[in-house]
């Protein structure tokens, strides 16, 4: 049974920044409402982001990305620009959830729900996104990289509204990959997120994202693996050495959907699997060139 | 054996005009639109809102239960714990008809002292609002002091385990004896053994239980409720102590069962508030009360010991069968007889020796679930005969070609199946539908499995299983029919429907079905057992026999002819050999009425009835009769990450005669599904007896990007006892598909899981232990 609680619908953002001290933001609700039910959540007051003009705007040009604090996974998949713009995080769109879930589930939302499990932070993690946060007193922002502190802890102060993301559009030189493994193909719980992204100069690798869901109290970045792979030749030797240094950084659980043994055997075999089809994707349009 | 059967339906050429055909179903419409009413879409003025307290301990003593805070709430108006109950048990069984010993320990309808089972129910809730019911819920407060518990059979064997069950966990057992098997596997030039392993698994329909109760003018309770058994009426009474004809359960439209509504669910519970409070009161599950409130599927452990000669026949048969009747009875001695009978598989074997256990511990209540034991009967047997091929290197088909049963053969029990035994031609023609091999690439390895089955259809033959229908054709030429059968979403109703217009000579369009009320409806016995169309078809099909009979001889009178000249189509009563020489059915009924024509018929249709097989052998007749059909798959497995996708998945399936093809498919494609579930990812995980994740965030029924297109080959022996020749398909269809798709996986990978569900972390295990081994 839903617990009870009080519902805010302010009228714009100031209103709505004004009401948020002590509120709880209510998005799609797929997390919040499902939580409320369950008695996980404590929220007493909601206060409904849904009156925010233009807050499911998306922005592309060349070079840049931003989307509004409101953008569903749903938005995602309809903008057909982001297929370039986000390759990985289109990738994390389409196997998120089921469409209904997908229509009313946002990218904040996910962002703060701190789950390491959630599909689109492997992603926004791999794109080096930002985060913009404002609240009644300014507005700031955060690197992706550094929201996150701890199991569910973020860097959002409790009167904080994420407004909106933003990343640079990958090069052409650039590839950019998601895979979620887990249980069944639709609407399931991810066992294992990888992102990455590879950027080829020439022979060698001059940039490299390793980020992983679901294998450590928050999504990472397997750092130590991306900077062996930096400025090197990726052989297929190098490749498995860096996955199997993403495995080591990795710190899983045995829970219900998988133990950890077999966490960190699939995060060797699926970000050796992504960086080489990252790297040969790459080799094709050098080729080209 | 007294057979009843008198018409046996060849290949015949018979002409049949509804029958047949994919008729749009007479409950398509209403539910494609949003029309149908469930049970839950019916409400009451004054109605209140009950809700169940359960326990969250698998095992232990309820202290203290005290109620007064919850009382003490406005807006609840009845509260009802052991103590205010009669001393009476809450378990159906099919009174006496086992020849088995019934369990010592039965559940009682709410817990006095002792709980065995994590979501044991204890008090009762009636509220005017759901939130108030809810409220006094968390207001209730008990107390429960832990026992030590038993949650593997294993030890619920072993001397000194806690006993669940009086006087020593076991519920039920059963022995097969035939031939001789030590000299069986002295003719054996290898013998293979291997232990499968099943898991809890979760019925998953889409509507949880739900029904609304009151009690009328005069003094009947009524229970309008979602349930496969209106029949429940009685055992309802009995627990009551009111008279039968007291309490009158009514159906509706069944959003799913498959098995998990064939005890009683919510029924006792709305009878005993109904009659506390004299109101209307509306009972409705969460999901969560679904997971944790009914019976699962038994987990087996079958271990078979197979001699084989090398060129591939199988000379002696050994099975050992273990299930876990979790901690009460239910129908746990019935769900391990049809394994034990089943366990054989559609092979022809001549010596044989099968031993069978249920075992009480305290994790839930197993009990009916499509396939009912069979199904995992041939989880086992399927996957020993690729074992064995592999074994003996001799090719799987081959190998089951070799040793099926054919038409004549008897089973294990020494039943001769009457019937046509077509499981080489299933198997032929599924295994051409899967087509080219797929191609396999890098890490991902492609293969093909297949598992054939025999399936019984209707009771155990010793249940003395009747059913009846009443059809009456209106003074307007239109028809109705009246029979209790319960419609859990497979069409039940509409085929009677399209049964009566084929023999009435009208459109399905021109037929009513009035089914699943226990006190208007005449009783068609349970829609469990695959047993629904072959019983109540028949009894449906007898009734319009009888009545197209005087209709018929009316109308030769009529039309100055023999009867055996008039046939009845199209809604016109016709001369066969002219045409033109006809009256519609309107002015044939409406003559008839004004003449005193009788124009309705109650039928009632008897199963064969058999005395119990012998205790010690096993030897007997079990089953009026058995399908047999053939599921196959193509898979692909990746091997680095253990994750499986079912490419290509067929079945192709003897069914004697499609009633409704289009409904005959969704049988075959509904259990495609369940099995593929079945085989890779359902599983109820219990932690000291205790449902860990009662949610369908950890439950995983296959989604629609799960599955491939099915493949559904319908094939017709009419040979069945059904109507017109009809077998069954509704288990039969699940049965094949896990098995299926494990030797399907095995064949990809050269290595086998032996555990179901073969999840992708089980497949890189088996893998890694494969590569050490080698
Ligand atoms: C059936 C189902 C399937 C799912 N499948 C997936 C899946 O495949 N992958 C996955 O990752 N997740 C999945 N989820 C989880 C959930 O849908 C996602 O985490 C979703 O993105 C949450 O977004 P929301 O808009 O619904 O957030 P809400 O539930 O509204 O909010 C979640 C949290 O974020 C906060 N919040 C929301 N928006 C803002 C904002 N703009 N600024 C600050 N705080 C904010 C809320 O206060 C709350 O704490 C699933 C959930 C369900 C019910």
């Amino acid at each position: 049974m839903l617990r009870e609680f009080e519902l805010d619908l302010p009228g714009d953002l100031q209103e709505t920044l004004t009401r948020l001290p002590g509120g709880t933001p209510l998005a799609g609700g797929t997390n919040l409402l499902v939580d409320l039910r369950a008695r996980r959540e404590e929220a007493k007051r909601l206060v409904w982001l849904g009156n925010i003009e233009a807050f499911r705007d998306i922005k592309i040009d060349k070079a840049h990305v931003a989307i509004g604090g409101g953008t569903t996974v749903g938005d995602i998949l309809r903008n057909s620009a982001m297929i370039d713009a986000a390759p990985s995080l289109v990738g994390a769109a389409r196997v998120f959830g089921g469409q209904m879930v997908r229509n009313q589930a946002t990218v904040a939302g996910n962002v703060c729900s701190g789950s390491p499990a959630a599909d689109t932070v492997p992603p926004l993690l791999s794109l080096d996104a930002e985060i913009c946060l404002a609240s009644s007193t300014g507005v700031r922002s955060v690197p992706i990289d550094s929201f996150y502190s701890g199991f569910k802890k973020n860097q959002r102060k409790q009167d904080e509204l994420i407004t909106g993301l933003s990343w640079s559009v990958p090069g052409p030189s650039t590839a950019n990959l998601f895979y979620k493994l887990a249980r069944r193909k639709g609407d399931a719980i991810t066992v294992v997120g990888v992102a990455v992204t590879v950027t080829r100069d020439g022979d060698r690798c001059s940039d490299a994202r390793i980020a992983l869901g679901a294998v450590a109290p928050t999504v990472f970045r397997a750092k130590d693996a991306e900077a062996m792979l930096t400025d090197q030749p990726l052989t297929e030797e190098l490749i498995d050495e860096a996955a199997r240094a993403a495995m080591a950084q990795s710190n899983p659980i045995d829970d219900i959907r998988a133990s950890a043994d077999y966490r960190r055997h699939t995060v060797h075999m699926l970000t050796r699997r992504l960086i080489g089809q990252a790297w040969r994707s790459l080799a094709g349009k050098e080729a080209d060139k | 054996m007294t057979d009843q059967t008198t018409a046996r339906h060849t290949e015949a050429n018979v002409v049949l005009r509804q029958v047949g055909k994919p008729l749009e179903r007479t409950d398509a419409e209403g539910k494609a639109t949003g029309r149908t009413r469930y049970a839950g879409d019916y409400t009451m003025p004054g109605m209140l809102h009950a809700k169940v307290l359960r326990s969250d301990i698998a095992s232990g003593k309820l202290k203290r239960l005290d109620a007064s805070k919850a009382r003490a709430l406005p807006g609840v108006t009845a509260i009802l714990t052991a103590e205010d109950l009669p001393d009476r048990l809450a378990a159906t069984d099919m009174p006496g008809q086992t020849g088995q010993k019934r369990a010592a320990t039965d559940r009682q309808i709410l817990v006095r002292e002792i709980i065995r089972h994590h979501g044991e129910p204890l008090a009762l809730i009636a509220a005017e609002t759901p939130a108030i019911a809810d409220k006094a819920h968390d207001l209730i407060e008990y107390e429960i002091e832990p026992l030590p518990g038993v949650y593997e059979t294993s030890a619920a064997l072993q001397a000194g385990a806690p006993v669940v069950t009086e006087p020593d966990n076991i519920v039920g057992e059963h022995k097969i004896r035939k031939g001789d098997t030590e000299k069986g596997f002295a003719e054996a030039d290898h013998i293979i053994e291997n232990t499968f392993h099943t898991q809890f698994i979760e019925h998953a329909f889409l509507e949880p239980e739900v029904g609304l109760a009151w009690v009328d003018e005069n003094g009947v309770i009524n229970i309008r409720m979602s349930t496969q058994v209106i029949e429940h009426f009685r055992f309802i009474a009995d627990a009551m102590g009111v008279p039968h004809n007291k309490v009158r359960i009514l159906g509706a439209m069944v959003g799913g069962g498959f098995g998990g509504k064939e005890d009683i669910t919510v029924e006792l519970y709305l009878a005993l508030l109904a009659q506390a409070t004299r109101r209307p009161v509306r009972l409705a599950y969460t999901r969560e009360d679904s997971f944790v409130g009914h019976g699962k599927r038994h987990p087996f452990d079958i271990t078979h010991k197979t001699g084989v000669t090398k060129d591939g026949k199988i000379t002696a048969l050994e099975v050992t069968i273990r299930a876990d009747s979790g901690a009460y009875v239910f129908l746990s001695p019935y769900v391990l007889l049809y394994c034990a009978v089943a366990a054989p598989g559609p092979y022809r074997i001549d010596n044989v020796k099968i031993d069978s256990k249920a075992i009480a511990t305290n994790n839930m209540y197993t009990s009916a679930f499509r396939g009912f034991g069979a199904a995992q009967a041939c989880v086992a047997y399927e996957a020993q005969m690729d074992e064995i091929a592999k074994a003996i290197s001799i090719d799987r088909f081959e190998l089951r070609r070799h040793n099926f049963m054919r038409t004549g053969d008897k089973t294990a029990t020494g039943q001769t199946v009457e019937s046509a035994i077509w499981s080489d031609k299933c198997m032929t023609q599924a295994l051409a539908a899967l087509g080219e091999p797929t191609n396999a690439e890098g890490p991902v390895k492609v293969g093909r499995g297949v598992a054939t089955y025999q399936q019984s259809y209707g009771r155990i033959t010793w249940f003395h299983d009747t059913a009846e229908a009443w059809v009456g054709i209106e003074v307007d030429g239109t028809v109705i029919v009246r029979s209790g059968v319960t419609d859990i979403g497979a069409g039940q109703a509409s085929a009677l429907g399209q049964i009566a217009a084929e023999l009435l000579g009208v459109g399905l369009d021109d037929v009513v079905v009035y089914n699943s009320d226990s006190a208007v409806t005449p009783l068609a016995g349970t829609t469990t057992a695959t047993r629904a169309l072959y019983m109540t078809g028949r009894a449906a099909h007898k009734a319009s026999e009888i009545l197209r009979g005087r209709l018929v001889e009316f109308a030769a009178s009529e039309l100055g002819v023999r009867p055996e000249d008039v046939d009845l189509a199209n809604g016109q009563a016709f001369v066969i050999d002219n045409p033109e020489s006809a009256m519609s059915l309107k002015d044939l009924a409406a003559r008839g009425a004004s003449e005193g024509l009788q124009r309705s018929e109650l039928a009632m249709f008897r199963a064969p009835f058999t005395d119990p097989i012998d205790e010690e052998t096993g030897q007997g007749p079990v089953f009026p009769d058995f399908t047999y059909g053939c599921h196959a798959v193509e898979v692909a497995v990746d091997t680095e990450t253990g994750e499986v996708t079912v490419l290509k998945s067929v079945g192709a399936h003897d069914i004697g005669q499609a009633i409704n093809p289009q409904a005959v498919e969704g049988q075959i494609e509904g259990g495609a599904l369940m099995g593929q579930g079945y085989a890779l990812s359902e599983e109820l995980i219990y932690q000291e007896g205790k449902l860990v994740s009662p949610s369908f965030s950890e439950y995983l029924i296959p989604t629609s990007m799960d599955m491939p297109e099915i493949k559904s080959i319908i094939l017709e022996s009419r040979s069945g006892l059904g109507p017109f020749g009809a077998k069954g398909i509704g288990e039969p269809s699940l049965t094949p598909v896990a098995p299926a798709i494990a030797n399907a996986i095995a064949d990809a990978i050269g290595t086998r899981v032996f555990d179901l569900p073969i999840t992708p972390e089980k497949i890189v295990r088996a893998l890694r232990e494969a590569d050490e081994n080698a």
